[in-house]
């Protein structure tokens, strides 16, 4: 099943650091966020392939926005 | 004569520039990104120009839309304040080759200070003494290995064209320099477009000392006494003060000496502060050049009378300085607390929406330079200053219990701020004894 790694705080996207195919263990950093010139670190919910990147730098960001999508296995 | 100053910035520092220009009969153009479009600070100017998207880098980075903006004003100046463009040679060179004045100094003085090694080379040349450490680049692995061996570990690689509190690593032992090199060149090729780092010491818990000065064209340079910034975090500065409650009057003596001989040599002209470092022995390391106005500026126009701005604008005009050293005498005793936009207990940044606002009351011993108003909104996407709290009183004892009465007093519902720290740092008793340093906030706070 799919699952959405979110923005959790507001912000600009500073960068994501996983890349279509990579496999991310929960707990795991996948982007950062630069809010108000803190960087802020994004981390995986979820063990799971990265499906794809969502956001790139710059992109403007609210809570909840979708930043990577990924795939996990059954129950995640 | 300028007549009228677009001020290329946004928040607090535009009221602030505002204030002076309305005082000297100066029209003023503020820009504001989108995100900014009802920010408190633009009823302060006369003219607004939308310069971009909420992304700084298309607005308020915009060399070319800011141009653009001062262009269709007609403003025939361009303020920077301080952060974004503000040291930026190239900006300042676009506004005057567009036949704009630079209200900072020449634009071929910020290109060649944007190196750290240049600005050392310059500040032992006239005879300030520098941070141990290297007055080039470095050009092997094997050059830190040996400077360490010789020095002793920690040492700071620090980028030559670095800024903003990035670009310092510190390298632990000799078997980490490699990696650290490698990964100090990539951030400032990246970043700042140079990957050149020099080596410097690691100085233990020091002070920050600095020296406000303003020079004119006709190479007059004036003192306007030096502020003490040692509360910081991650070097991110908190409480400033003036005069330094740890600086003799011998030291000063030689502080202005050797602020006066590197600007001098520089041929410098507009306001600017001389960072330095003390050490725990009471040695002063020239560190690096700010050149432009400073946020902690009040506070020297606080203990001197003097305004900053207007300073910097009758430079920007052609003026010779009116006062001469002798002219300034310090007065009392000056403090600020920088509010920001942050949670108290975590430290992470509180961006959104301001309900109500309460200020504390402002008057010969208060002033509070702010960016607030009931329903604005904070914005996640630039710093999170909100407002400056700055104290005057005869004596430190009489200047700190005012700032604290003035936080008290601040009621700023919606976000969460950092006055709480604040009060705890004013009411320390390591405070009170004057007896900070860079490692306070870690030390006594944490």
């Amino acid at each position: 099943m799919e699952k959405i790694v979110t923005a959790i705080m507001p912000g600009l996207c500073a960068r994501v650091v996983v890349s279509e195919g990579d496999k991310v263990a929960k707990g795991q950093e996948v982007a950062v966020i630069n809010c108000m010139k803190t960087e802020i670190s994004v981390n995986s919910e979820y063990d799971g392939i990265v499906k794809s990147v969502v956001s790139k730098e710059w992109d403007e960001l609210q809570v909840g926005d979708p930043m990577v999508l990924l795939t996990v296995d059954n129950n995640g | 004569m300028i007549k009228k100053i677009l001020i290329a910035n946004r928040a607090e520092v535009v009221s602030r520039i505002a204030r002076t220009c309305q005082k000297m009969g100066v029209k003023t153009v503020g820009i504001y990104s989108e995100a900014d479009k009802d920010s408190p600070y633009l009823s302060s100017v006369d003219e607004t120009v939308c310069v971009g998207p909420s992304n700084p880098t298309e607005s308020y980075l915009n060399i070319q839309a800011i141009i653009d903006a001062a262009n269709k004003t007609g403003a025939d100046a361009v303020h920077p304040g301080y952060g974004f463009l503000s040291e930026r040679g190239i900006f300042a060179k676009a506004v005057t080759d567009s036949g704009m004045s630079w209200i900072g100094p020449q634009p071929e003085i910020l290109l060649a200070i944007s190196s750290k090694c240049y600005m050392r080379q310059l500040a032992v040349e006239v005879g300030a003494e520098v941070t141990p450490g290297t007055l080039n680049p470095v050009k092997s692995p094997e050059e830190v290995v040996s400077f360490g061996e010789a020095y002793g570990w920690p040492v700071f690689l620090k980028l030559d064209k670095g800024g903003g509190g990035k670009g310092i690593e510190k390298v632990t032992s000799p078997s980490k320099v490699a990696e650290v090199l490698d990964r100090t060149t990539s951030i400032g090729k990246a970043a700042f477009g140079s990957g050149d780092c020099y080596i410097e010491t690691v100085v233990l818990n020091p002070r920050h000392i600095e020296v406000q000065f303003i020079a004119d064209k006709a190479g007059n340079v004036v003192c306007l006494g030096e502020r003490e910034c040692s509360i910081q975090r991650r070097h991110q500065k908190i409480i400033e003060e003036a005069l330094s409650p740890v600086v003799t009057p011998a030291d000063r003596e030689i502080l202005f000496a050797n602020t006066k001989a590197i600007i001098k040599k520089l041929g410098y002209t507009g306001a600017g502060t001389i960072e330095c470092l003390r050490t725990q022995k009471g040695k002063y390391y020239f560190m690096e050049l700010n050149a432009r106005l400073q946020v902690e500026h009040p506070v020297s126009e606080f203990i001197t009378g003097q305004d900053i701005v207007q300073r910097q604008i009758e430079i920007a005009s052609g003026a010779e300085l009116d006062v001469t050293q002798n002219d300034i005498n310090f007065m009392g005793h000056s403090i600020e607390a920088r509010i920001y936009a942050e949670d108290p207990e975590t430290f992470y940044p509180s961006p959104g929406t301001i309900n109500k606002v309460t200020l504390p009351k402002i008057g010969k011993n208060l002033r509070v330079d702010h960016n607030l108003s009931d329903g604005c909104v904070v914005p996640p996407f630039y710093d999170p200053m909100l407002a400056k709290v700055i104290s005057w009183a005869e004596d430190r004892p009489k200047a700190v219990a005012y700032l604290i009465q003035a936080l008290k007093e601040f009621e700023i519902e919606g976000v969460k701020t950092n006055i709480p720290i604040n009060l705890r740092i004013l009411e320390h008793r390591k405070f009170f004894d004057r007896s900070m340093d860079t490692g306070f906030i870690d030390n006594y706070l944490s």
